[in-house]
């Protein structure tokens, strides 16, 4: 197993210590971008940005089900925008636990960021990476 | 600047061409475009080549302009090869423009080419996925999940916001299909009915089958030169060049409300060619999903927000209407060749203007016309080109 993109996520094996993705904030505005990027796209600063923790948990900005996928992917699956309290909204597929199915999600509701294989194909199977799933337990995940 | 006018279109037909490479699928496009405006190969200055996804899909990494031109007997000239996903073919015409307006050149060719099918659409769709950014694609976004639910489009929560209907996406379908029955170059030419497109397989959720685009071969060419001169070619109309702006998109936090990156390209297009939204008397835009066409025509300043329904159903927008819009099928029934698509919309738009099109010829020539291209997605929620031309005769 390797980490697909370990600029972007932090999976620390520390007792206690949750994942999360990791950010740019700009020292000069505030700023706060994902993925990381070395000029601030608000103030337009280069150089002033510094790596921070972010994404532990979201809110789901919207979803929709892909009825077919590319190569080494699997369908149907979720597809989803998150919003990060922090101020960027990221692309994220879905925990792979949850029903693809009309209902399991809702636009709005509050999620963490989990750490699992990019999908269960010979292509992408070896590769961490994040996913969002509701923050309740709720919501029909498989066990 | 000096004013530019196009004096010749070329199309080849679009579909599913197994047999032809680029090089075979762009000869037609080019030699139609150069018979068209009255010009010989020796009277081409500078060529720009608009193609996508010919190096991962057929293996020509480097230099498609080059051979593709070759084939058709244009070398030694400057080539410029480009590439800006779905938008490619509208920026090399952008190119040829610049070269003209500049004074650099005196007669320019543009030509978009696509090969799309090439026996496994599996690779075909992952080399689409590859005009998103790598940060998106590599996560297994699909790009027409761009269209469903990206923030600077989400057709999703148009149908909650607006209380648009399944129904309300076919619309564009179903009067696209029509127009691309009439027009002998479109990929698809059944007319749909609103129960097909709303019953045909979901795609991505809310989009259905024949709300999408489809795989296609295809080409077009134009060629551009000094308005000036533009009678000593030909005894056709030239079509004059008002405006060709090129955007990029831009990086948006959430609750930016910055107007999104269509309008701002249409609006300069606009004020560029010294018009307004209302003068205009045709349309070919970037319907990629169908019910986009909804959207794009708040975004080109046709109407309100959520008002896009009322223009197909009050027939403003139709064949036979006021203003119509993708009278050659648009891209989901003429076909969507992507690095072709910008050049098919100008041909249209050419053919209208001068009164060659044939069965789908809009009854009142239009003089005024503009073309919408877009393509490419960032992971600054925006697409990353937009493309805009108004024409004039």
């Amino acid at each position: 197993m390797k980490i697909l993109n370990p600029d972007n996520l932090r999976v620390s094996t520390e007792p206690g210590a949750t994942p999360c993705l990791l950010g740019n904030r700009c020292q000069q505005c505030g700023t706060i971008v994902f993925p990381k990027m070395p000029v601030c796209p608000s103030c337009h600063r280069n150089g002033a940005m510094e790596e921070v923790e972010i994404g532990r948990t979201g809110r789901l900005y919207s979803h929709t089900i892909a009825h077919f996928a590319p190569k080494g992917f699997i369908a149907p699956s979720f597809q989803a925008f998150i919003d990060l309290p922090e101020g960027p909204r990221v692309f994220s597929l879905i925990g792979s636990k949850y029903p693809v199915e009309r209902g399991v999600l809702e636009d709005g509701m509050e999620m963490r960021l989990i750490v699992e294989p990019l999908a269960d194909t010979p292509e992408h199977r070896d590769e961490l990476t994040y996913k969002y799933v509701p923050a309740s337990k709720a919501n029909g995940a498989k066990a | 600047m000096r004013d530019v006018a196009i004096i010749g279109v070329g199309a080849h037909p679009t579909g599913r061409f197994m047999d032809k490479p680029l090089k075979a699928l762009a000869y037609p496009a080019i030699w139609g475009a150069l018979d068209d405006a009255g010009v010989k190969v020796t009277d081409v200055n500078v060529a720009y080549v608009g193609n996508s996804l010919g190096g991962l899909l057929t293996g020509q990494e480097g230099v498609r302009g080059q051979v593709v031109l070759q084939h058709s007997g244009i070398t030694g000239i400057p080539i410029v090869n480009v590439e800006n996903a779905c938008a490619s073919a509208m920026t090399a015409l952008r190119g040829a423009w610049l070269e003209v307006a500049s004074g650099a050149a005196d007669v320019a060719l543009a030509v978009g080419v696509e090969k799309m099918n090439v026996g496994n659409n599996a690779r075909t769709i992952s080399a689409l996925s590859g005009v998103s950014e790598l940060d998106l694609s590599e996560l297994g976004m699909q790009f027409t999940t761009s269209y469903a639910i990206h923030p600077k489009i989400n057709l999703k929560s148009r149908m909650q916001e607006y209380g648009w209907t399944a129904a309300d996406f076919a619309k564009p379908a179903v009067k696209n299909s029509y127009n691309g029955s009439l027009n002998p170059l479109a990929q698809h030419r059944k007319p749909l009915t609103i129960e097909e497109v709303v019953q045909s397989r979901v795609i991505v959720d809310p989009l259905t089958l024949l709300m999408c685009s489809s795989i296609s071969d295809g080409a077009a060419a134009a060629v551009v030169c000094s308005a000036d001169i533009a009678t000593r070619f030909s005894s056709k109309m030239p079509i004059k060049i008002a405006s060709c702006v090129l955007q990029s998109g831009v990086y948006r936090l959430p609750h930016d409300d910055r107007p999104d990156s269509a309008t701002t390209s249409a609006y300069a297009a606009y004020e560029k060619a010294g018009i307004g939204p209302e003068d205009l008397d045709a349309i070919e835009l970037h319907d990629a999903m169908a019910p986009s066409e909804l959207m794009l025509y708040e975004r080109l300043g046709l109407c309100s927000p959520g008002e896009g329904p009322k223009l197909i159903d009050e027939h403003v927008t139709t064949l036979d209407g006021r203003l119509p819009v993708n009278p050659s099928g648009g891209l989901c029934s003429r076909g969507h060749p992507v690095g072709a698509t910008g050049l098919l919309q100008i041909c249209e738009l050419v053919w209208q203007m001068r009164g060659e099109a044939g069965k789908r010829q809009i009854e009142k020539r239009p003089k005024v016309t503009l073309a919408q291209n877009q393509g490419g997605l960032l992971l600054g929620q925006d697409s990353a080109v937009y493309g805009c031309t108004i024409l004039k005769s």
